[in-house]
């Protein structure tokens, strides 16, 4: 710790020997490296000088003359190099220059580094280090930067049609820009993220506009994932990552979201191709790519749905013309492909949203609303829940026209209720099928009880107990009532005086679980009428506070016709027996003779007789034998009628329920209605008009989906009966009346 | 001890003393120049006894950072020549 102050000149003299080693250093010319005595030196002088008493304290003089050392050392070398160079050779410059520059600030500070601790805090001027950057900003970077971005983007577009550049320096280079910030990000925004950004816009939406022209979806999107994933490659080797979700974005863009629609839409290769040729990786691709854009998605379902809601559509379209082009064969053919070719279609479409969709909700969606859409369509005359209602019927029915196994069985019911999840009008669909159901279950001998209950399961699974419960009700029914004959079979054995003479049975069901059926004032002929009264009798043993109500209408009878070339049995309703058994007593009957007998309406009774008369089987004969009845005929035993069977059945034709089915419907749905308001408003107490109406259709959308005129008469009718009223301050607002 | 994390100081009067980088690293000033090479630096302005109270002092530094928390005893005679030394060494 000498005492001596050095003077100005003789410090920096020393330190001029080392500056311009270093330099020499830089340069690359031979020069031994520092020694630590040398460094010391250094060091040591920068030391004294500042730590001498003033005047003698050089810290200012010391810190103007490493700013304009640094100063000098760029405007003397580094500028010059650089000003004859172009393109590529202008930015290896740079960058040499750059970490030349870099490697002697920081020998610079540390000799400086004395002043560092004290002078710039004193002072509150930039540190070493930041004066380095400073200067090489001002005196450099402030010159090129326009030039040096022009090259980098070139040699960017370079790369991007194909060649191969250099790497390492582009990622120099930008890293200039960035240390040019002094810690912001704003030089390396400004001076080239930003025209960088615009570029790549400017290059993509012209690619994609040319390959939209000429590639096929697929390609498309191969080559728009490719071009990702190298603009990604991109980042992480030379630009900077804070670029990278801006880049993308900006790629997927234009790539992507600017000709989405034309894209799936194209003709030979869009996303219908894709469905048709099961291309299962395009479509995860598809997926896959959309995913990572903001709202990408929406754009491929809607698709999605379109396509679907057409496929489905075009079956619908199929089924109406064909009815109407021919007469199909078997009632309701077409309405049964109908049928397979949606449960088809859904299980194509689902299998596609679970493997290439990833199940994804958007898709789950889509695909509900297309299947709604085409689900509720009329198709000639049907409404769609009729058609399902048939389709389940058919199956159910000894398992269709094909022998079904159990398994296929059981798969396509659950498939049918899954549909019925697409259907509006689920209560159509319940009355339809409880019709059918009753048939099965009273003419259908080889109905399968197990297939029967495990498909209400199933529709109770989704749809509630309502929807159920009279359908199980009528299953139930039937097992009681084969119960109930076998008792009537032991009273009768017990009791064989009152046995009427006849073989019968009788099955018994509950009123309100069953279809309403039109009750006839039948007379009976005698011999069933003694039956009849046996039965009543049995049955009041047994209860004592029930009606029957006799529908003879369902009844089946064997009749032994004995016809003169064979005895034959046929089998006919009840009906139809009463009709023939008139022929025991006269041979010959005119219509209003048969009338008067049977006490039948006219259109019942003319069905009856054209069954036994003008239909496949002639049983009667007719005067005159005319192709349909009228009230002046009159008809005659056929003996001569005869079959190649033994035992035929003679069919009634059907009658069209259809509309009956619809009014029904249409009748209950006010009740359904009122309770679901009367339920909300109990529990809510106080609720506003538009939340009680949308209240009231989510309750019921299960059934079926009710229109808002119609709540709203309910709503009146409920507040004239008192079960509700208007809030006297606000008429919007409605209040429960106990 | 391996020669590589050591460095040699060596005083005015030409004492070296070997410590552990770590130790020296303690002196920014020391860990600059002992980045060069060689791991050996010379005080000229440093006499023996002020460098071996600076070693000591660089061990002890080491030692509070990890926990240990002693006193550091300085003799009174030593203590205005040992002020001089921080300020150049940067400890």
């Amino acid at each position: 710790m000498g005492c001596e102050n050095i003077e100005f000149d003789q410090g920096w003299g020393e330190m001029e020997k080392g500056i311009e080693k270093l330099k020499r250093i830089l340069a690359g010319e031979k020069e031994t490296p520092f020694t630590s005595r040398e460094y010391m030196t250094l060091y040591t002088t920068i030391y004294n000088m500042c730590n001498q008493k003033a005047p003698h304290d050089y810290s200012e003089q010391l810190y103007d003359k490493y700013k304009k050392t640094l100063d000098e050392y760029i405007t003397s070398i580094v500028l010059p190099s650089l000003k004859d160079k172009h393109d590529e050779f202008m930015l290896r410059e740079l960058v040499e220059r750059w970490l030349n520059h870099k490697i002697m600030v920081k020998w610079l500070t540390r000799f400086f580094h004395y002043l560092d601790r004290y002078f710039i805090i004193q002072k509150s001027v930039p540190a070493l280090n930041e004066v380095g950057t400073t200067c090489f900003l001002n005196l450099v970077y402030e010159d090129v930067h326009p030039t040096v971005q022009d090259i980098v983007l070139s040699l960017i577009d370079k790369e991007r049609e194909g060649d191969q550049i250099d790497r390492a320096l582009l990622k120099n280079a930008l890293e200039i820009f960035v240390e040019m910030g002094l810690g912001q990000m704003n030089r390396y925004q400004d001076d080239f993220e930003a025209r960088f950004l615009q570029e790549t816009t400017n290059y993509y939406s012209r690619k994609a506009s040319k390959w939209i022209e000429e590639d096929s979806c697929p390609d498309y999107l191969l080559k728009s994932e490719e071009c990702l994933k190298k603009e990604v490659d991109r980042v992480s080797s030379y630009l900077h990552s804070s670029s990278e979700t801006k880049l993308i974005k900006k790629v997927q863009h234009e790539l992507l979201v600017v000709y989405v629609n034309q894209l799936l839409e194209k003709e030979d290769s869009g996303i219908k191709v894709l469905f048709r040729d099961d291309k299962v990786d395009d479509l995860s691709r598809t997926y896959r790519v959309y995913n990572k854009i903001s709202q990408g998605l929406d754009l491929v379902a809607n698709v999605f749905k379109q396509h679907v809601t057409i496929e489905g559509t075009a079956f619908v379209q199929q089924a109406e013309e064909a009815t109407s082009n021919q007469a199909s064969n078997t009632p309701g053919g077409h309405e049964q492909v109908l049928v397979k070719n949606i449960l088809e279609l859904h299980d194509n479409y689902m299998t596609y949203l679970n493997s290439c969709f990833q199940n994804h909700n958007l898709f789950q969606k889509a695909l509900k609303e297309a299947f709604e859409v085409f689900c509720n369509k009329t198709v000639n005359g049907s409404p769609s829940a009729e058609i399902l209602a048939s389709f389940a019927d058919h199956i159910l029915r000894k398992g269709g026209s094909e022998k079904l196994s159990d398994e296929v069985i059981e798969e396509t019911l659950e498939k049918v209720v899954k549909l019925l999840q697409y259907v509006i009008d689920k209560d159509v669909f319940a009355e339809f099928y409880r019709k059918k159901l009753a048939r099965r279950l009273l003419f259908d001998r080889g109905t399968n009880d197990d297939h029967e209950r495990s498909i209400l399961s199933k529709l109770k699974q989704q749809f509630g107990a309502p929807l159920t419960s009279k359908m199980e009700g009528m299953v139930t029914d039937v097992v009681l009532a084969k119960e109930h004959q076998s008792s009537f079979q032991e009273y009768l054995r017990n009791n064989p005086d009152v046995h009427p003479g006849l073989d019968f049975t009788v099955t018994v069901l509950t009123t309100g679980f069953w279809p309403s059926y039109k009750w006839f004032d039948l007379s009976l002929p005698s011999e069933m009428v003694k039956c009849v009264k046996v039965f009543k009798g049995f049955y009041e043993t047994k209860t004592k506070h029930r009606k029957l109500t006799w529908i003879f209408s369902l009844g089946t009878s064997h009749i032994n016709g004995k016809f003169e070339p064979k005895p034959i049995e046929l089998i006919v309703s009840t009906h139809q027996a009463a009709v023939l058994l008139l022929f025991n007593a006269s041979e010959r009957l005119s219509y209003s003779e048969i009338v008067a007998q049977l006490n039948l309406a006219h259109d019942d009774l003319i069905r009856l007789l054209h069954s036994l008369s003008c239909a496949k089987y002639k049983i009667l004969n007719k005067e005159p034998s005319s192709k349909s009845i009228s009230q002046s005929d009159s008809f005659k035993f056929n003996p001569n009628f005869t079959d190649k069977m033994r035992r035929i059945k003679v069919p009634l034709p059907p009658v069209d329920e259809r509309k009956k089915v619809i009014e029904d419907v249409d009748k209950d749905r006010p009740y359904a209605i009122d309770a679901a308001i009367v339920r909300i408003m109990k529990s809510r107490k106080v609720i506003t008009h538009q939340q009680l109406i949308s209240e009231t259709i989510e309750q019921l959308s299960r059934m079926f989906k009710p229109n808002i005129k119609a709540i709203k008469k309910r709503i009146e009718d409920l507040i004239t009966r008192d079960y509700m009223e208007r809030d006297r301050d606000n008429s919007h607002m409605f209040r429960y009346l106990a | 001890m391996k020669r590589k994390d050591t460095v040699k100081l060596i005083s005015a009067d030409e004492m070296e003393f070997i410590i552990d980088k770590d130790a020296a690293m303690v002196s920014q000033t020391i860990g600059g120049f002992a980045e060069m090479e060689l791991g050996e630096v010379t005080f000229p302005e440093i006499s023996a006894v002020i460098l071996e109270k600076i070693c000591q002092y660089f061990y002890w530094a080491l030692q509070y950072s990890r926990g240990k928390e002693t006193e550091f005893h300085i003799e009174p005679e030593l203590t205005l020549e040992l002020m001089m030394a921080p300020n150049y060494l940067h400890t």
